[in-house]
C-alpha cells in the first residue's frame, strides 16, 4: 500500500503540481485547503507526512503545526512547511512551531520530492 | 493584498504653510533681562544698557565738578579771612604809629612832627575803611571800632591843636589820660576782630579738609559704583544674548540629529525670542514632515514585501510545472518543446532573482533584515561563490580567476548575506564583461578582509561611480542598455556591506575595467547600526 502524503495548500495550480508530483513518485495524496482542514485530514486520515503551506485561510500554516504537534497521536507525522514568505525569521518560526523540514517557494519539485522521499523510504 | 493605502499620505503632501506663525507665540514666555513686562527690541536693550552707562559716566563727572567748586569757595573763604586779619592788624599797627606819632610830637613839638601825626590819623581812616569792605559780617563790633576812632581821632586833633597851642603839659594830661585808654580800648577791640578772623580762618581750613575729604569718597563711591553697575548690566545684556543664542544653536543641533521632540525654551521677547518661535514652528513643520515621510518609507516597504509575495505564487507555478514537463513527468516532450520550456524555466528564475532583490532591499529599508552571525571560511566564501558563477563565465568564454590567501583564520559575519554581495559583484562583472576575464581576489588586512572584483569590461563613468550604488540606478550608455537589469544588485551588495560596518567602493575608468571592493571586519561581534 502506497505511503499517503496529506497537502495542505490553498492555490489549486499549486495543488495540481503536487498531485501530478506525487502520483509520479507512487504516492496517494490527500488534500485539505485551510488548517482547520488539514486538523481534521490529519486525524481522519492518518497520513505518513504532512506538507504544509504557511499562509491558509482560517487557520495559518503555523497554528495548524503547532496544534498537530501537540496531539500525542499525531506527532510523530513528519511535517514539511512550505512557505513564499522567505523573511529570514520564517525558518526560525516554522521550526518553533514544530515542523520537521522547511521548503521556500518556489521550490524545486525535484528537490522537494527528494526531502518527502528522506521521511518516507 | 494590502494595498488601501492612501496615495496622498504616501507623498507626504502636506503644505508646508499649514503650521502655525510665530508672531503670537513670543508673547507668552517671560523676559530675562531687566525684568521688563514690555515687548523691547534687542536694539531697544542696547540702547538702554549705553544710555545707563553714560548717565554714570555724567555723574561722576558732576559730582567732580560740585565737589571742585566747593574746593574753590571754600579756598576763596581763606583768603578772605587771611585778608581780613591783615586788615585788623593793619588797623592794630596805625593806632600803634599813631600813638607813636602823638607822643612823638609831645617829646618834639614842631610842625614835622605834628604833621606826621596828622598824616597817622588819615592812614588809619583808609586802614578802616578797608576792613569795613573785608568785613561785611562784623558790622556792629566794626561800629564799636569806628566810634572809638572818631573819639581816638577828636582826642588826637585836641591834643595837636593843643601842641600848637604851646599847651604842651595839658596835651600831655590829656595824652594820659584820655588817648592812652583809648587806644588800649581800640586795641583791644582789633585784636577780638583778629581773634574772631583767626578762628574763621581755622574754623575754614578744617571744613576744607572735610569737604575734600568727602568729595573724595563720594567721588570714588560713584566711580566704583558705575563700574560695578556697569559689569553687571554689560553682564545681564550679554546674557540675554548669548544665552538664547546659545539654547537655539543646542536646539538646531538636536533637530539636526533628528530629535524633534523638544521645543526651544527662551526667555526673551525680543528678535532672538521671535527666532527661536520660529526656529520651534519649522522643527513642528520638519517633524510632520519626517513623520510622513517615514510613513511612506514604510508604506513602500510593506508594498514591496507584500507584492514580491504574490509574485512568488504564480510563479511557484510556472517555475514548478516546467520543471515537471521537462522532467518527463507528462511524457517526454520533444526536443523544441524542451528548449522551451527551458527558456520558460530561465526567465522563470530571473523574474524570480528580481523579486528576491526587491524583497531584500525592501527588507532591509523596513529594517526587517537581521544578519545571522556565524563563524565562516573566507576560502569556502569565495569558492562557493566560484562554484555558483562557473557556468555563467564559461558560457561567454570568459576567464574567472581566484585569488584568495591560504590558511586565514575564521571570520565572523553573515556568510550567506556576504556570499550573496559576492555573487552580485561577480554576477554583474561577468554579465557586462564581453571579453578577457574576471579575477575574485581577498586580501586580508588588519581586523578586516577586502573583497575585491576585477574585470575587463567596459568600465564606469566618474560621474556615475556613485549613482550605480543606489537602488534602480543603472549606467545609462548603449552598452548597458543591452544588459537586463533592474538595478537593485549593487544597491544590496552596499547594504548588506553596510550592515557589517564595512564599505564599497570602485575603481574604473572609461575603457579599462572595473574594480568593485568592498571591506569588512573579520570579525563581527555585532550588527552595524542601519542608517
Amino acid at each position: 500500500m502506497s505511503k499517503r502524503v496529506l497537502v495542505v495548500e490553498d492555490q489549486e495550480d499549486n495543488r495540481q503540481i503536487l498531485r501530478d508530483l506525487l502520483e509520479c513518485a507512487g504516492y496517494e495524496m490527500i488534500e485539505a485547503h485551510d488548517g482547520e482542514g488539514a486538523l481534521i485530514a490529519a486525524r481522519t486520515q492518518s497520513p505518513d507526512l504532512i506538507l504544509m503551506d504557511i499562509q491558509l485561510p482560517i487557520l495559518d500554516g503555523y497554528e495548524a503545526t503547532r496544534r498537530i504537534k501537540a496531539q500525542s497521536d499525531l506527532r510523530h507525522i513528519p511535517i514539511v512547511v512550505v512557505t513564499s514568505y522567505a523573511l529570514s525569521g520564517d525558518e526560525q518560526k516554522a521550526r518553533a512551531a514544530g515542523c520537521d523540514a522547511y521548503v521556500a517557494k518556489p521550490y524545486s519539485t525535484r528537490k522537494l520530492l527528494e526531502t518527502i522521499n528522506r521521511y518516507l523510504t | 493584498m494590502n494595498l488601501e493605502a492612501d496615495p496622498t499620505s504616501f507623498l507626504g503632501q502636506r503644505p508646508l504653510s499649514a503650521a502655525p506663525r510665530a508672531s503670537g507665540d513670543g508673547a507668552s514666555v517671560k523676559d530675562g533681562l531687566l525684568g521688563f513686562e514690555l515687548r523691547r527690541s534687542l536694539r531697544t536693550k542696547l540702547l538702554i544698557a549705553f544710555f545707563v552707562i553714560e548717565m554714570l559716566l555724567v555723574s561722576v563727572g558732576v559730582i567732580g565738578l560740585l565737589s571742585l567748586r566747593e574746593a574753590d569757595q571754600r579756598a576763596n573763604q581763606v583768603v578772605g579771612l587771611q585778608q581780613k586779619i591783615e586788615a585788623y592788624r593793619q588797623m592794630q599797627h596805625g593806632a600803634l604809629r599813631q600813638l607813636y606819632g602823638v607822643s612823638t610830637a609831645l617829646a618834639f613839638p614842631n610842625e614835622t612832627t605834628l604833621a606826621g601825626a596828622l598824616r597817622q590819623i588819615n592812614q588809619f581812616g583808609y586802614d578802616l575803611d578797608r576792613v569795613s569792605f573785608v568785613a561785611k559780617d562784623e558790622v556792629a563790633l566794626l561800629d564799636q571800632v569806628r566810634e572809638e576812632y572818631a573819639r581816638f581821632i577828636a582826642v588826637v586833633s585836641h591834643i595837636v591843636d593843643l601842641i600848637r597851642n604851646g599847651r604842651a603839659a595839658e596835651a600831655k594830661q590829656s595824652e594820659l589820660a584820655e588817648l592812652g585808654p583809648l587806644a588800649d580800648k581800640l586795641e583791644r577791640l582789633t585784636n577780638q576782630m583778629v581773634n574772631r578772623a583767626e578762628a574763621d580762618m581755622v574754623a575754614g581750613i578744617d571744613a576744607s579738609r572735610q569737604t575734600y575729604a568727602r568729595s573724595q569718597i563720594l567721588v570714588a563711591a560713584v566711580a566704583i559704583a558705575s563700574f560695578v553697575l556697569t559689569l553687571v548690566l554689560g553682564h545681564a545684556i550679554s546674557r540675554s544674548v548669548i544665552d538664547p543664542v546659545r539654547i537655539i544653536h543646542h536646539g538646531l543641533n538636536r533637530i539636526a540629529a533628528g530629535d524633534f521632540t523638544q521645543r526651544i525654551e527662551v526667555a526673551n521677547r525680543d528678535e532672538l525670542g521671535e527666532l527661536a518661535a520660529h526656529v520651534n514652528s519649522t522643527c513642528e513643520e520638519l517633524q510632520q514632515l519626517y513623520r510622513s515621510l517615514e510613513e511612506a518609507s514604510r508604506h513602500k516597504s510593506q508594498f514591496l514585501a507584500n507584492m514580491s509575495h504574490e509574485l512568488r505564487t504564480p510563479l511557484n507555478a510556472i517555475l514548478g510545472f516546467s520543471e515537471l514537463l521537462l522532467d518527463g513527468i507528462y511524457g517526454d516532450p520533444p526536443q523544441k518543446m524542451r528548449s522551451a520550456i527551458e527558456r520558460i524555466q530561465r526567465n522563470g528564475r530571473h523574474l524570480l532573482g528580481l523579486i528576491n532583490d526587491v524583497l531584500d532591499l525592501s527588507k532591509i529599508e523596513a529594517g526587517q533584515l537581521r544578519l545571522s552571525l556565524a563563524d565562516y571560511s573566507v576560502e569556502e566564501l569565495v569558492s562557493g561563490v566560484y562554484i555558483s558563477v562557473e557556468s555563467l563565465a564559461a558560457e561567454k568564454q570568459l576567464g574567472l580567476r581566484v585569488a584568495v590567501p591560504t590558511g586565514l583564520p575564521p571570520a565572523r559575519g553573515d556568510e550567506r548575506r556576504l556570499a550573496q554581495a559576492l555573487f552580485n559583484l561577480v554576477g554583474n562583472a561577468i554579465k557586462f564583461t564581453d571579453a578577457g576575464e574576471v579575477w575574485i581576489e581577498v586580501e586580508a588586512q588588519k581586523d578586516s578582509y577586502v573583497f575585491s572584483v576585477r574585470d575587463t569590461g567596459p568600465g564606469v563613468d566618474e560621474a556615475d561611480q556613485i549613482k550605480i550604488f543606489q537602488e534602480f540606478q543603472q549606467v545609462d550608455n548603449s552598452i548597458t542598455k543591452t544588459k537586463a537589469g533592474a538595478g537593485l544588485g549593487l544597491a544590496i551588495v552596499k547594504r548588506i556591506v553596510e550592515m557589517h560596518g564595512g564599505r564599497i567602493w570602485i575603481e574604473s575608468r572609461i575603457g579599462h575595467g572595473a574594480t568593485f571592493s568592498f571591506l569588512v571586519p573579520a570579525r563581527l561581534e555585532q550588527q552595524a547600526m542601519q542608517t
